[in-house]
């Protein structure tokens, strides 16, 4: 897929940040993401390439902004769609349900 | 649907090189074979970038039999084939400008090129 992913030899994005950084997440919900798509790939829910193509699909916009896992968490979100786990509906009513600071 | 459990989980971690495949797959390609990437542009997913398609370049090791990225994506099968490093002069990818000793290299697939 020629999309925003595949950015090697663009210019324009600055300077490489080369500092030694060893912290693994930065927060827990950086590592309650990767367990669940670790978990969901095990449970043979999706496979890593869906997963990887699944992250190339973000609207090219968006995936700039975003963060490493901040792409992980939104492929998750997409796989767990397409595949059944969830539904879309289900999938919004629970972001509501956050966003009113139910849950 | 498997049920996901901390056994199963914990042995992901624990098997190392699980990507590699156990099949006796012929290979497309010998070490030395001056190879062209494929000017492909599908819409589902590729290991394949833009930047080295339609380049020359130099097969330098073979890793053995993995899963083709592209078919498993599109869930169309897990078509085993040989993947390599491909090993490409900088000038050859970026031009001129780039420094005359630099190179680049990257694993690439047997559907991802052909004999120059």
């Amino acid at each position: 897929m020629n999309s925003i992913h595949d950015m090697g030899g663009m210019h324009g994005l600055g300077a490489i940040d080369t500092t030694d950084d060893a912290t693994v997440f930065h927060a827990d919900w950086e590592a309650h993401t990767m367990a669940l798509a670790r978990a969901m790939m095990a449970g043979k829910y999706f496979n890593l390439d869906e997963y990887r193509y699944a992250m190339e699909r973000i609207n090219p916009a968006c995936y700039l902004g975003l963060s490493y896992y901040q792409r992980w968490l939104a492929g998750t979100i997409t796989m767990l769609v397409e595949k059944g786990v969830i539904t879309q509906d289900e999938y919004e009513a629970q972001l509501d349900a956050l966003k009113r600071g139910e849950t | 649907m498997a049920a996901v459990d901390l056994d199963l989980v914990l042995s992901l971690y624990k098997t190392p090189g699980a990507a590699q495949l156990k099949l006796d797959v012929a290979p497309r390609f010998n070490l030395g074979d001056v190879v062209v990437a494929l000017n492909i542009n599908p819409p589902g997913h590729t290991r394949l970038p833009r930047y080295i398609r339609g380049k020359k370049g130099v097969v330098e090791r073979d890793h053995g039999v993995f899963h083709l990225p592209d078919s498993r994506a599109a869930g169309k099968g897990d078509a085993a084939q040989h993947m390599y490093t491909v090993c490409f002069d900088a000038r050859e990818v970026w031009g001129k400008e780039a420094p005359a000793n630099d190179s680049l290299r990257i694993n690439l697939w047997d559907d991802y090129m052909t004999l120059a």
